[in-house]
């Protein structure tokens, strides 16, 4: 029983539990790192929706641009937000209408497909698995896959359906 | 060490793989299964992500010769990195359609309460079905991801029966969550009942490749009404970055463990 507790902590150790972490990342190295992410996104739009990168790069260079802020804000600023949550609440504000340059940003972004651009963070996701996590799979065994279900298609559809109520309530 | 990569070559091949991945998988494109009940739909995210497993050094010996131990680690650390450039893409979705946002506003801030229906589906499946022990609170409070473990994490340990449910449950999401959020709401929608925008503002649980897999499927039958999905899908899920962790904290976690001490009164914590 030691034993096993013992193991469930190692197998722990490799799970990405510390979001507070954000607020010592290193926005430099984030900064090439980023620089990579955006050029095979670049190329997954390419191969995925056949705009060429030198058309696409505008928009790429805007959103670019909208992460490095998202990553200092969550870095620097005094309370915790995550930094994907900066990064959206920029990448808003910068094509709300009458905000200068909306429609500009706008125009440019609609050159990048959405979905091409989380091609990379998926294979990136498979290929960082960990043998923990495949071993927290697998023993967890059947009941929980079945449960895991139940909780995405709950999470889900509890969403759908009081967002259809409240729909139908405000028309 | 000799014949080990260096952690910088170690990087080099870890992006060019993925690039491969990436470009064989946009290769394959959007596929449409049609089915009695409607259209079943793969993504290029699927492919992307299945081809990382099976080219993972876990589990496919001979990528360990490329892959050294440091690469998979920094892959760990590009997928946050990655799924940036499409956050802020999404993000660039709302401000044009602001207005209907705002329209939408009341549904949009109560579906965040929807997300408890994980407790009313999930919790008596595990609790009087598989009749599970204590695992079950940490299982199915919420749709754990990130957040929601460091709160299991924090409060019962991961050593605990609670940890262990709720790690459980991250990692089968992990593994499925991109083909279960690409397969079910294109389904859904096939049932003619619900509004294209609640399923849209639905998608926003809190994870990226959840978030990309259920409005990439949503888009695909539902071509003409892109900009709002997008724009909603994307209201949602900053919405549940914002407020997850609370609802977790103060709500779904207590109503939780208040439910199990009511379904078995005999196990209940002298506390």
């Amino acid at each position: 029983m030691a034993n096993q507790t013992n193991t469930t902590a190692n197998l722990a150790d490799d799970l990405p539990l510390n979001p507070e972490d954000e607020r010592k990342i290193d926005v430099v190295k984030h900064a090439g790192l980023l620089l990579i992410a955006c050029a095979i996104g670049l190329i997954a739009n390419w191969v995925g929706t056949g705009t060429s990168p030198l058309v696409a790069l505008p928009g790429m260079a805007v959103l670019y641009v909208a992460c490095i802020i998202g990553l200092g804000f969550a870095r620097f600023v005094p309370f915790y937000l995550p930094s994907v949550a900066w990064v959206s609440l920029i990448a808003i504000l910068i094509t709300i209408p009458g905000v200068p340059g909306a429609a500009w940003v706008s125009e440019q972004v609609e050159h990048l497909n959405f979905l091409a651009l989380a091609t990379p963070a998926l294979a990136y996701g498979g290929l960082a698995l960990t043998a923990s996590e495949f071993a927290i799979a697998r023993r967890s065994g059947w009941k929980i896959v079945i449960v895991a279900i139940c909780v995405m298609v709950g999470t889900y559809m509890g969403s759908v359906v009081v967002a259809d109520l409240f729909l139908r309530l405000g028309q | 060490m000799t014949g080990k990569p260096g952690a910088a070559a170690g990087g080099l091949y870890l992006h060019i793989l993925v690039l491969a991945i990436v470009i064989v998988s946009e290769l394959i494109g959007i596929q449409r299964l049609s089915i009695g009940l409607g259209t079943v739909i793969f993504l290029p995210i699927l492919y992307a992500f299945a081809l990382g497993i099976m080219l993972n050094p876990a589990i496919f010996k001979a990528s360990a010769k490329f892959l050294s131990k440091d690469a998979v680690k920094l892959s760990g650390a590009m997928i946050t990195v990655a799924i940036m450039p499409f956050i802020a893409k999404f993000g660039t979705t709302v401000g044009p359609q602001i207005s209907k946002i705002i329209e939408a506003g009341p549904a949009l801030v109560l579906q965040e309460l929807g997300n408890l229906g994980t407790i009313l589906f999930a919790f008596p499946v595990a609790v009087f079905l598989l009749k599970m022990g204590r695992e079950a609170v940490g299982a199915t409070y919420s749709i754990d991801r990130e957040p929601n473990l460091a709160l299991i994490a924090d409060k019962y340990g991961l050593n605990s029966p609670e940890g262990a449910g709720a790690m459980g449950v991250y990692a089968t999401g992990t593994l499925i969550g991109t083909f279960v959020f690409a397969i079910m709401p294109p389904l859904i929608h096939g049932l003619g009942i619900f509004d294209v925008r609640a399923l849209a503002m639905s998608c926003g649980v809190g994870s990226g490749s959840m978030l990309a897999a259920c409005t990439g499927g949503l888009v695909a039958v539902v071509p003409d009404q892109k900009d709002i999905i997008l724009a909603l899908a994307a209201a949602s899920n900053i919405l549940t970055y914002a407020t997850g962790l609370y609802v977790g904290m103060f709500v779904a976690l207590p109503l939780t463990e208040w439910l199990y001490n009511k379904a078995r009164p005999s196990e209940r914590k002298t506390a």
